[in-house]
């Protein structure tokens, strides 16, 4: 085979399927020129990926409901169902409240796009729940004790996932034998019911609220969602959230 | 609002210039306002969201009388010099200000994967391009960025 510098650009993006990545794979393993290519573009790749998020400017959510309300002023047939007062927040209001099959339907697409990836993306890499958890909070996210190991899936990083509702979750991901399993800590309070079960895309999906915070267990294997649930309400920090939350509704 | 944060990172690194990235974002989270009703469950919000920013964005260059789709499709961009190379290791100032340097047909393609991570199928629908185009698109771009971090004027 002559070199496909194309082709070597899929390959490191894991965009090739089946013979077609046998056959790049093969080229490269004989082939100098097209190992560097590579190489190189994979690390233009972590450099692009590592850039800093910028800002937001400052004053741009009072612009935004200032341009919205001024649209409103003469609002064309549907757009009066939904007088709400900017885009962010009607993403926020219909994803948080009370939608719990589109929030399980996110993270279950969520679960399934990073480990789509032969190499889940990462932010924090390690089997250590402390170093995990540490992580997310000194990123500002307090964070619940994590088990370390579910059933046969062992816990390796984490990263930021973001949402609709323009928030962002720590994904915590879990690996076994072909069993991948996330836990997502959803920084904010959504109102649906504590315990809220599943399937959604083939996973099983376990949504626990926890005072102002909701986690979310995604898993191909309903048994080791199972497991991580009982871990997680079993834990002290959760559980006392938990019975925080109860007390308020009471 | 990390996930407005990021459709802005998007829209500063298309346009290069805040004013007309705020203009960008604030366009596309009014359509997106607009056009929840036609969301279809089932499909990736992000990338939906996405989507919209860059219909937003070719809506702003066609009125100026541009198109991303026009400028160098044929050009892979300067020569490299080996002895520079070594600047792949560069600072992210480096980086930004090489990306910037990058035409924004490629620049797009490389935004959405690079930075924002999308898979191949999910860049093709939200650019609305064949994947092969989308995969042409991240080589030619990848390769002027590198040769821009090689230190080469374009």
């Amino acid at each position: 085979m002559s070199c496909e510098p194309e082709k070597v650009t899929a390959l490191v993006d894991g965009a090739l399927r089946g013979g077609e990545r046998d056959r790049v794979a093969a080229h490269l393993a004989a082939c100098s020129g097209c190992r560097e290519q590579a190489e190189t573009e994979r690390a233009i790749h972590e450099q692009l990926r590592r850039l800093p998020l910028p800002e937001l400017p400052p004053g741009l959510d009072t612009r935004l409901r200032a341009q919205l309300a001024e649209r409103r002023a003469s609002p064309p047939g549907r757009l009066a169902l939904f007088a709400l007062p900017a885009a962010a927040v009607l993403l926020l209001v219909l994803w948080a409240r009370g939608l719990a099959p589109l929030v399980a339907w996110e993270l279950s697409h969520d679960h399934a796009h990073c480990y789509g990836h032969v190499d889940p993306p990462a932010h924090v890499r390690s089997a250590d729940p402390a170093v995990v958890s540490g992580w997310f909070s000194g990123q500002g996210t307090p964070m619940p004790n994590l088990p370390a190991q579910v059933g046969e899936a062992r816990l390796f990083g984490g990263r930021y996932c973001y949402l609709p509702d323009v928030s962002a979750a720590p994904h915590v991901y879990y690996t076994g034998a072909r069993r991948p399993l996330s836990i997502f800590v959803l920084p904010h309070a959504a109102r649906f019911d504590d315990g809220y079960r599943t399937l959604s895309g083939g996973r099983t999906v376990v949504l626990l609220r926890a005072g102002r915070t909701v986690v979310g267990v995604v898993g191909e294997n309903a048994a080791d969602v199972d497991t991580a649930v009982e871990r997680l309400r079993a834990d002290p920090g959760i559980r006392r959230a938990l019975a925080e939350a109860e007390a308020l509704v009471r | 609002m990390p996930h407005a944060r990021s459709l802005y990172g998007t829209a500063l690194r298309l346009t290069r210039n805040p004013q007309d990235a705020e203009d960008l974002l604030q366009e596309t989270l009014l359509r997106a306002y607009r056009g929840f009703a036609s969301y279809r469950p089932g499909t990736n919000v992000r990338a939906w969201l996405f989507t919209i920013l860059h219909r937003v964005r070719t809506d702003m260059l066609r009125k100026r009388g541009r198109s991303p789709q026009t400028t160098e499709l044929t050009d892979d961009g300067p020569a490299v010099n080996p002895e520079h190379e070594a600047r792949l290791t560069a600072g992210s100032e480096d980086v930004q200000r090489a990306l910037a340097g990058v035409p924004e047909v490629f620049r797009s393609a490389l935004v959405l994967r690079d930075v924002e991570e999308f898979s191949y199928e999910e860049i093709a629908g939200i650019l609305e391009v064949p994947v092969g185009t989308v995969m042409s698109r991240i080589h030619r771009g990848r390769a002027h960025l590198r040769r821009l971090l090689a230190g080469r004027t374009p």
